[in-house]
């Protein structure tokens, strides 16, 4: 069996296709602007696809491995459907697919086997979809005799890096959200536990958008250098993730405008107003989507009428904070809180206190009335309670040192009322002034 | 007459001041905050976001502003008095406060019938007044961490990852203006429920006679019936 996919002369295959040399250019472009890159990358990345990969005249194609842990493969569905090259480029020109649950053509034994050597050979990139289980003592996602765990560790260790894609596999995704039944956690957490020190790149999104993860193939796979990835503290692309969804947001002037969707079917939906008052995450989710879009760069879902849903929110190092637990229910402004099995909005509760201190004040206020102490408050304690059983200690000076008392003295009234013992400040000393 | 005579001096001009940025920057904070939660209102967010930034560098700037102000102005450490101390000092627990906390909270709750001897603030005043200042810079702290401009600043994005993300934050957010909105209900009933002699000296300088009290001897020594200015 061959065990790795060669290929030559990169330009010539481009050709026989049909592409120019322009559109070439014109992908790289593409692939540039997808990876955050300006656009004095693109030959550079130009240089690189020609050079490292495809057009090397006796090169190997990098190898990659797709693994699925606790994933629905909406991810693969999603890498499916990007034409920008299309999945057929990517995978038999521009990769060599060694393994993949899902789009690998062989089966069973042969595609273990290929699995198996691409690992010993080293060198190769390997994809993660879906989240880890720790649950039911790792025995979950069981394939060819492995438990999903043991797969994946032994992909990671000798990988050149390992792309987390999906929320799913960046944190747990909505796997890991309440109460977590299967301990779902994400890759980076999982290896960093395990002492696997193979660099982790997340991409996050339910699915993940596919040209993010082509951009990072060109970064990781054709530049063949995972350090030229500019990425921020979760490890992700900082190109991508960066900014909110609002910052990019192509409503984000209806917003400002003060222009709201309040109800799905109203006059405000049709004139395409912003849709904030429906839950929309927007203004707390990174990710990119309104600027490389979605479905081959056709629409995206805010441009669909749709609020965001914040699927692109997950921390790597905490599975709590994956986007269903702190994003649901999605069209409330904000996210039930939790004691126990007791679920509930924070604002009610936040009212609720609120109008508890009120009705208490009034109450109070009608003590203080029927006491008598609205006017000027009741009459002043003829002694502290401490002085008068420490007469020792006794903090006050009194007429009498057990039954208390003003101490009174014209000369003191005098001091205190009309002559400040202490400099007075700037101010005091105008005023004192002007009143003379 | 039960209240002690209020002078100037128990709230210099400057702070005088800074009372009014608070008020005004934290109820337009609270107001546009709302807009902000959810837009009830139409055809405002812009405004009220421009404000809302605004007042809390403010609110902020103001209460940093107060902090340092105290130890270079002088203030009454007590009603009742024109004597004055360095302001930081009757902020921190005084003489006149010892062992009165327990007073205070009697007398609050009818179990005590006559009106505690007391510093300008009383014990659980003093608390509460204390808790203040953090709670701005933590309100602040927090609303950098929701503004899209300093969430990706590390000290902003490590704080949003300590609390579990920015929804969290935004709960924080949240909750702590109902504790300013409590507090306000609170500060607004005590200063004005023994008569609105206090919030006239705290807003427009208005000075009232009543009965003086010496900060040395910690005890009233008097009844000023004319301060002069009233």
């Amino acid at each position: 069996m061959e065990e790795n996919a060669m290929m030559t002369d990169a330009l010539g295959i481009l050709e026989s296709r049909g592409v120019t040399r322009r559109s070439f250019m014109k992908l790289c472009a593409g692939v540039a602007a997808a990876a955050g890159l300006s656009s004095v990358a693109i030959p550079r990345v130009a240089e690189a696809i020609e050079q490292s990969v495809i057009g090397a005249t006796s090169g190997d194609l990098y190898p990659v491995i797709w693994i699925e842990g606790a994933s629905c493969t909406g991810c693969t569905e999603s890498f499916a459907q990007i034409e920008t090259p299309d999945v057929a480029s990517v995978v038999l020109d521009v990769i060599s697919l060694n393994y993949s649950e899902t789009l690998s053509a062989a089966a069973g034994y042969s595609v273990e086997e290929a699995k198996a050597q691409t690992i010993a050979a080293g060198n190769y990139i390997l994809i993660y979809e879906g989240a880890v289980l720790e649950g039911w003592g790792g025995n979950a996602l069981r394939a060819a005799g492995e438990t999903g765990i043991e797969s994946l560790v032994e992909a990671a260790e000798s990988a050149n890096a390992v792309v987390a894609v999906g929320s799913c596999a960046v944190n747990g995704g909505w796997c890991a959200a309440y109460p977590n039944p299967s301990k779902a956690v994400g890759v980076q957490q999982y290896l960093q536990k395990e002492g696997i020190t193979t660099p982790v790149v997340n991409i996050p999104g339910c699915p993940v958008n596919p040209e993010w993860v082509m951009s990072v193939l060109v970064d990781v796979v054709m530049l063949q250098d995972p350090t030229l990835l500019e990425l921020n503290s979760f490890n992700e692309p900082a190109g991508l993730f960066n900014q909110t969804i609002h910052d990019n947001c192509e409503r984000r002037g209806h917003f400002e405008n003060g222009e709201f969707v309040y109800e799905f079917g109203s006059e405000e939906e049709k004139l395409g107003y912003c849709l904030y008052p429906l839950g929309c995450r927007g203004p707390q989710t990174k990710a990119l989507c309104g600027v490389t879009l979605w479905n081959n760069r056709r629409s995206w879902c805010v441009q669909a009428g749709a609020p965001c849903i914040g699927c692109c929110e997950a921390n790597p190092n905490n599975p709590g904070d994956n986007w269903v637990e702190v994003n649901t229910p999605f069209r409330a402004r904000f996210r039930d809180l939790r004691i126990q099995e007791l679920k509930f909005q924070p604002e009610p509760v936040a009212w609720a206190i609120t109008g508890i201190v009120a009705v208490a004040l009034v109450i109070h206020g009608f003590g203080m009335k029927k006491t008598g102490r609205m006017d000027g408050g009741a009459p002043f304690e003829p002694i502290r309670k401490w002085d008068k059983n420490h007469p020792n200690e006794a903090i006050g000076t009194y007429a009498d040192p057990e039954q208390g008392g003003p101490v009174l003295s014209a000369e003191l009234v005098e001091d205190n009322s009309h002559k400040p013992s202490a400099p007075a400040d700037e101010v005091v000393a105008d005023y004192e002034e002007s009143k003379e | 007459m039960a209240h002690l005579a209020h002078y100037r001096e128990a709230h210099p001009m400057v702070f005088v001041v800074t009372h009014w940025i608070n008020l005004v920057s934290m109820i337009l904070l609270i107001l546009t905050g709302f807009i902000i939660h959810y837009p009830f209102i139409a055809g405002i967010m812009g405004i009220c976001r421009g404000v809302h930034l605004f007042c809390g560098f403010v609110l902020f700037f103001n209460c940093l502003f107060r902090i340092v102000a105290s130890f270079f102005v002088k203030s009454a450490p007590t009603g009742g008095t024109r004597k004055m101390v360095t302001d930081y000092k009757t902020w921190l627990p005084q003489k006149d406060n010892r062992h009165q906390g327990g007073a205070w909270i009697k007398y609050y709750l009818f179990m005590k019938k006559d009106h505690p001897l007391s510093a300008k603030l009383g014990v659980p005043q003093k608390i509460s007044y204390l808790c203040i200042p953090i709670l701005i810079i933590v309100m602040f702290w927090t609303g950098l961490c929701l503004w899209g401009a300093t969430m990706n600043w590390a000290p902003i994005a490590w704080t949003i990852n300590l609390v579990g993300g920015a929804m969290s934050i935004r709960i924080i957010h949240y909750y702590m203006m109902f504790v300013f909105i409590c507090f306000m209900f609170l500060h607004i009933y005590l200063a004005n429920v023994e008569g609105i002699a206090p919030t006239k000296l705290m807003f427009a300088r208005k000075e009232h006679g009543g009965l003086v009290y010496d900060p040395d001897i910690h005890n009233i020594v008097g009844e000023d019936f004319d301060p002069k200015h009233d």
